[in-house]
């Protein structure tokens, strides 16, 4: 079976990841601002964008409200809202950078990897409001400075500004180490930027659905999955799920396919 | 299912070792020199980008997306890294490296109000200040000018009493560029950030 959406989904990261490695250099050698920014907050033109959980704190912490902050969060909060984690899925650079270590080891050999700590899928819920509550008791905004997808847009904006490397970079080689134990080990349960868009797309409309009658379970699905959700057990009905589409080109029987669902929370059968 | 009853009963053991190890996640930046972490890098001739709020805000305001560095012609904007604790990622000035030219570029990309849009006039990054003891011009030794020649606001925010130069506050933006300018060392003519924070001031 072809990996569709699996390669269209590697096209869109490297596109992704391509904006935030570029970028910088435009911006820097040739003063070319048409776009600046990363996945913290991106402008394109007059068009801004901010990430949800960034500017949610922003506005907590400093209990000020600022109006086009809310326009720019508007865009990303529809699309979660309607598409679910796809940012996660589909555009997200730590995605990629651990998409691109699986295809590596995958080159080397090392195919075959069993995800060694598992926590209760919940701790995303517990990141996510803890990362808000600390954030609020501290005074200062944590995700803000601390987020892995907002850091590899600043260490690379750092390296071609300023020709040296932000100490908290770690932080991105620390996800990718935990990335060899558990596939997507910070993504699936520390990522408050995660927590908060699965919380928004609880009711997304976009989503994998599985015909029942197609399926042999054969829990290939659950093997592919990089959040290690079961798609038999209709994991891929949570809210956890970020519709990647890695269960739909692993199963046999076409039992899983993208739909879009026409009223919240229905499944169509 | 027999992983499911098989975490449950886990279940207070994974919470405590889930809160410990969030804590841990939080509280790696502490290593660094305690005193830091929450003294501003705001100080003589380090200044935030024009239209910045009080200094109190601004963490808690700017979401470090960096955009006001990117934009910056001139390189003036530096991003701070953790070493600064939660100043991690906000944008500073070191004027006497690069001062800011007042193009209000950083003003109109910043998606969050940390930099208000304000226009070049308005702009109060800080006040320079003239050490009467250091320039050479006071003491009475050369006929240097350099400041009042490149300062924005000529005739305005710097003007000349007897060919010595007087900075009026009424209009000194605090751009820094009379003491990138200022031939002394070390420099006679200093940017202090009095409006950065307002309640020890005020």
């Amino acid at each position: 079976m072809a990996r569709k959406y699996g390669n269209i989904r590697f096209f869109v990261q490297f596109l992704a990841f391509l904006v935030i490695l570029v970028n910088p250099f435009l911006n820097y050698y040739w003063h070319f601002n048409f776009v600046q920014g990363w996945y913290q907050s991106l402008g394109i033109g007059k068009l801004w964008f901010v990430s949800p959980l960034e500017g949610l704190e922003s506005i907590l912490v400093s209990k000020t409200i600022y109006l086009p902050l809310l326009i720019g969060m508007l865009i990303p909060v529809l699309v979660a809202y309607y598409l679910g984690r796809v940012f996660c899925g589909w555009i997200c650079p730590i995605n990629f950078l651990c998409e691109l270590e699986d295809r590596l080891l995958r080159l080397l050999g090392l195919k075959k990897r069993r995800d060694l700590f598992r926590l209760p899928k919940r701790t995303l819920w517990f990141t996510l409001i803890g990362d808000i509550t600390l954030a609020m008791i501290l005074g200062a905004p944590l995700f803000v400075f601390l987020s892995p997808p907002g850091l590899v847009g600043r260490e690379i904006m750092m390296a071609v500004f300023f020709h040296t490397l932000a100490l908290e970079g770690v932080i991105v080689i620390g996800v990718l180490v935990l990335n060899l134990f558990t596939r997507r080990f910070f993504c699936r349960y520390f990522c408050p930027l995660g927590g908060l868009l699965a919380f928004l797309g609880q009711k997304r409309r976009f989503r994998v659905v599985r015909l029942r009658e197609e399926c042999k379970e054969c829990g290939l699905c659950e093997k592919a999955c990089p959040l290690g959700l079961s798609p038999e057990r209709g994991e891929n009905e949570s809210a956890y799920c970020w519709n990647c589409g890695e269960c739909i080109d692993s199963c046999r029987f076409e039992a899983l396919s993208f739909r879009w669902v026409q009223e919240a929370g229905g499944e169509k059968r | 299912m027999s992983q499911r009853s098989g975490s449950a009963a886990n279940q207070s053991r994974r919470t405590f070792v889930k809160v410990l190890a969030g804590a841990l996640l939080f509280f790696i930046p502490g290593k660094t020199q305690a005193r830091s972490l929450l003294a501003s890098p705001v100080k003589v001739n380090h200044l935030r980008p024009p239209g910045a709020v009080p200094e109190e805000l601004f963490p808690a305001k700017c979401i470090r997306c960096g955009r006001c560095a990117e934009v910056c012609p001139y390189r003036s904007i530096k991003i701070l890294d953790i070493k600064y604790g939660v100043f991690a990622g906000t944008p500073l000035i070191d004027v006497e490296e690069v001062p800011c030219y007042l193009c209000m570029k950083c003003v109109r990309v910043c998606p969050t109000g940390t930099l208000r849009r304000i226009s070049q006039e308005e702009t109060r990054m800080g006040l320079a200040v003239i050490n009467r003891r250091q320039c050479i011009t006071w003491r009475g030794v050369a006929l240097c000018r350099t400041c009042y020649n490149v300062c924005p606001f000529k005739e305005k925010a710097i003007h000349l009493d007897q060919l010595r130069p007087v900075v009026d506050e009424r209009y000194c933006t605090g751009c820094g560029l009379c003491t990138h300018g200022c031939p002394v060392t070390p420099k006679a003519i200093n940017i202090e950030p009095v409006y950065s924070f307002a309640e020890k001031n005020g």
